[in-house]
């Protein structure tokens, strides 16, 4: 097992042109087709959407990871357990005083943020929210990872086109099925002078994954799979890694979590004083933590590698989105994060600011429960896909901020199918379908949650509203909290979720097993559906190695 | 009735004012549907993740339980632990009450500032102009959205003109204080933060202005038909001594109790406000706690909120005792 593959990374360098900024004209975002060398299915010329779920075993067997996990999203393209809608982009107001390129897994980081002029030495960014607390092993949302980056470092991270490449580790490998080994890089301090140790970096993996270790971080879930971790041997430096399984994303998980800690700085103080604090070995430090409103970072002039371009960073959060742009718009912030479709000419008629947008990592659909009447019959399901007209609602809802998608994977992610496209809007083909499914007079309801996406209220009604003219069929939207829709998604028990209902998934790892598994697979924390040859396709992925490491 | 009875009966009452908050939050609790475990863990962790933190946060406890140890717990004076940051809640209330406290006293200073010179004007030169003008501002007040006129005035004055900031809140009035001696330049911070506080402190105080003028119209127009004036003018006192000693004395009785109140409501009240100005106080924070089900920092908020009510109450009936003696006769 290689731990560096050329063609995975070519595979996202390639979809990485999805990640430079997308300009207003309406440029879809997808990035190139792209020029994989790994096993891709071969499709029977297959553009063009199936009408009957295709009895998937008429295709060869696949043989690679890569090859399972597109077979799977074919399969989820074809029984259509969502309806498929768009992938969100992250668009953000920058200010003329900075250089800096937005990031696809919604992250900025301070360090890539370049002075344009002289007062873009100290720069200012707004978000809709502040922290929940400094902790980095204690949270689990972008806000907070977006203050805690600019301190804390993983082992490994991604490059802005989402390859991986090695921080506080210089190496990693797979040492057996069950074993993973990284060394610890040398002369690395953290910010108040202690040395960095491979003892800190089995603390904080352990301090994620076991309980009886630290706090219960609710980040256990990101490092599945990983039982613990001890040092191997000090001198040279190397920490090794339990894994309960093959575990084939083991390292594009650590190259997204798992922050590393000073051991002795977590467990000689308490909850409170380290969610106020920092002691990371980042590029930046705290010089000011005010709870809600502020959080000041310096430059750490002693970080190991090149020093930052900017001298301070500064993040406060502002809950309106007219707020921020009006803070962009009068010089008091650089980066104005989550402009909504609204404010966008706003900021692209100033003189002084500009928009940037690339595609997200996050997915939004609308589950179809596969045990209720009428989401039970796939026919059905895709008779929905056929009456929604994604192009308008991305044209005129999302002031073309988002891409159509037909598959839980996203493009540039490992095992997205490059053969499947969006299900096209056909309302005779639907009504047609629905008249098959048996379900026809069908009344259905999708329910969708307030503010909590971007635009997801509007969303839902648009594809109410298009579903609703399949004659045959009719449906409203209803709109609930969106605490009160996570209520009944994540009790572990179908029954609980509504029929059909809008959900957006980020899924910061790059790899389709993070969305399908939870999503869509029987055993799924979150899942609408349960297919056997779904959960097949995903054990099959699961038990080999990915291109990936 | 002597004071220290007085102060009792309102201690008595306040403690139970701040025992009623309580209890109904936790009925709140009882009856809304989301947990802070959504909001700690991740969607997608499993049941046994959930299960993990509930129990770290005493979660799993029966309600009744969870409700006589935070009772027990307040008794010691300690508000608990916020679910998301484990912050203790009294840190993370009090931190938020002096950008709240500043916003309601500018707006308050606002009202009375503007308003009571309006409401004489209005009601001494009954249907003349002016009390036009005066009663015309005063619909507007009313009718005008707090939101819209925030936004308005922050578009107009802070991204057009550029003088005063769009929002935050970069001093307050402790650092004010404390650099008069400390090493930032005094002149500088206050500067920064009147400006800061300008635009909300008129965003938020229109509408009371508004209220309030009509309130001193009328209760002066009240006043100067009542018998007592004709006998001070009978009596030759000027004018201007008859309408301001006198009349107006008499006609700030009703507004003192209504600004009392009012103040109380800014506190909590200041929601929008706070809001379009990301206005770091505690309506932000009231309405962040609601969105993350945290509830300790809820209840902290709302059992400062009732308090400061109480001791409002309190100020306003010796304010009322001072103005009108004879309401301490009754």
């Amino acid at each position: 097992m290689s731990d560096q593959d050329t063609s995975r990374r070519r595979f996202l360098q390639a979809a990485g042109s999805a990640t430079a900024a997308v300009a207003l004209a309406g440029c879809s975002g997808g990035g190139d087709s792209t020029p994989t060398d790994e096993a891709t299915e071969t499709s029977g010329g297959g553009m063009e959407t199936t009408s009957e779920p295709e009895e998937t075993t008429e295709r060869p067997e696949p043989d690679t990871r890569d090859g399972f996990l597109q077979r799977a999203n074919r399969h989820t393209h074809e029984q259509a357990p969502w309806v498929f809608l768009h992938r969100q982009y992250s668009v953000y107001g920058q200010s003329s005083d900075i250089e800096w390129q937005p990031r696809t897994d919604e992250r900025v980081s301070a360090y890539a943020i370049e002075p344009a002029t002289d007062a873009g030495d100290d720069v200012v960014m707004t978000q809709s929210q502040m922290d929940s607390g400094l902790d980095p092993q204690d949270h689990r949302e972008t806000p907070t990872d977006n203050i805690v980056l600019q301190a804390y470092e993983g082992l490994l991270e991604r490059d802005r086109e989402g390859a991986i490449v090695e921080t506080l580790a210089t190496d990693y490998q797979r040492l057996d099925e069950t074993t993973v080994q990284f060394t610890v890089r040398d002369n690395v301090s953290f910010h108040s002078g202690d040395s960095l140790t491979p003892e800190d970096v089995a603390y904080s993996i352990n301090r994620i994954v076991k309980s009886d270790v630290g706090i219960e971080s609710p980040q256990v879930d990101q490092l599945l799979g990983v039982e613990g971790a001890e040092v191997a041997s000090s001198d040279d430096r190397t920490v090794n890694v339990n894994l309960s399984g093959l575990n084939p994303i083991v390292f594009a998980s650590f190259a997204t979590y798992c922050d590393v800690m000073n051991k002795s700085w977590v467990e000689s103080n308490d909850q409170a004083y380290i969610n106020q604090n920092m002691e990371g070995t980042g590029p930046f430090v705290l010089s000011n933590y005010e709870q809600g409103v502020e959080v000041a970072f310096q430059r750490n002039n002693d970080y190991w590698d090149e020093p930052a371009a900017i001298s301070t960073f500064t993040i406060n959060s502002a809950s309106e989105s007219s707020t921020r742009v009006n803070r962009l718009l009068s010089g008091e912030t650089d980066i104005a994060v989550n402009v909504p479709p609204q404010e966008v000419s706003r900021v692209e008629n100033s003189e002084d600011a500009s928009i940037s947008a690339v595609p997200s990592t996050r997915v939004i659909f609308n589950a179809m429960r596969y045990d209720v009447e009428p989401f039970d019959s796939p026919t059905f399901r895709q008779a929905v896909n056929y009456a929604v007209d994604l192009d308008s609602i991305i044209e005129n809802v999302l002031q073309t901020f988002g891409s159509a998608t037909g598959q839980p994977t996203l493009e540039g992610f490992f095992g997205h199918n490059e053969d499947l496209d969006p299900y096209p809007q056909d309302l005779d083909r639907a009504e047609q379908l629905v008249e098959e499914s048996g379900y026809a007079g069908a009344e259905i309801e999708l329910v969708t949650p307030i503010g909590r996406y971007l635009k997801d209220v509007e969303i839902a009604q648009a594809v109410a509203s298009q579903v609703d003219e399949i004659p045959n069929v009719s449906a409203t939207a209803r709109q609930v909290e969106f605490s009160t829709l996570v209520s009944q998604v994540t009790t572990g028990n179908i029954e609980d979720k509504p029929p059909w209902y809008l959900l957006g998934w980020g899924n910061a790892t790059f790899d389709a097993i993070q969305t399908i598994q939870p999503l869509l697979a029987s055993d799924g924390a979150l899942t609408s559906y349960k297919n056997d040859e779904l959960d097949r396709l995903l054990d099959e992925a699961q038990s080999l190695p990915s291109e990936s490491n | 009735m002597g004071y220290g009875r007085f102060l009792l009966k309102r201690g008595v009452q306040g403690v139970g004012v701040v025992w009623g908050v309580v209890t109904v939050v936790f009925v709140l609790r009882f009856i809304t549907p989301g947990s802070p475990i959504d909001t700690v863990a991740p969607l997608d962790a499993s049941q046994e993740t959930r299960q993990r933190i509930a129990e770290e946060l005493g979660l799993n406890q029966p309600l009744y339980v969870q409700y006589l140890d935070y009772l027990w717990e307040l008794l010691q004076g300690n508000m608990g632990y916020s679910y998301i940051s484990s912050i203790p809640a009294s840190v993370q209330v009090f931190q938020k009450l002096p950008a709240t406290l500043e916003l309601a006293v500018a707006a308050s200073v606002v009202a009375v500032v503007i308003s009571i010179p309006l409401g004489v004007i209005s009601a001494t030169r009954r249907h003349e102009p002016a009390d036009y003008a005066a009663t015309t501002f005063s619909l507007l007040g009313i009718s005008t959205p707090n939101f819209w006129l925030g936004i308005m005035l922050v578009l107009v004055f802070a991204v057009e003109l550029n003088v005063f900031p769009t929002s935050g809140r970069a001093y307050g009035f402790m650092e004010s204080l404390a650099a008069i001696t400390g090493p930032e330049p005094f002149f500088t911070v206050v500067t920064a933060w009147l400006a800061s506080l300008f635009l909300p402190a008129i965003t938020l105080g229109t509408y009371f202005t508004a209220l309030i003028t009509r309130l001193v119209r009328s209760g002066m127009l009240d006043e100067l038909s009542e018998g007592y004036v004709r006998a001070t003018r009978a009596k030759g006192l000027p004018e201007s001594l008859v309408r301001y000693k006198h009349v107006l004395r008499n006609t700030l009785v009703p507004v003192v109790t209504v600004l009392g109140l009012q103040l109380g409501t800014l506190i909590g009240g200041a929601v929008i406000t706070e809001a379009v100005f990301a206005w770091p106080g505690l309506g932000s924070e009231i309405i962040r706690a609601i969105n993350a089900r945290d509830w300790p920092i809820l209840q902290g908020s709302l059992i400062v909120i009732g308090t400061g009510f109480v001791l409002l109450n309190i100020v306003v009936d010796a304010l009322y005792a001072y103005l009108d003696p004879r309401v301490i006769a009754e």
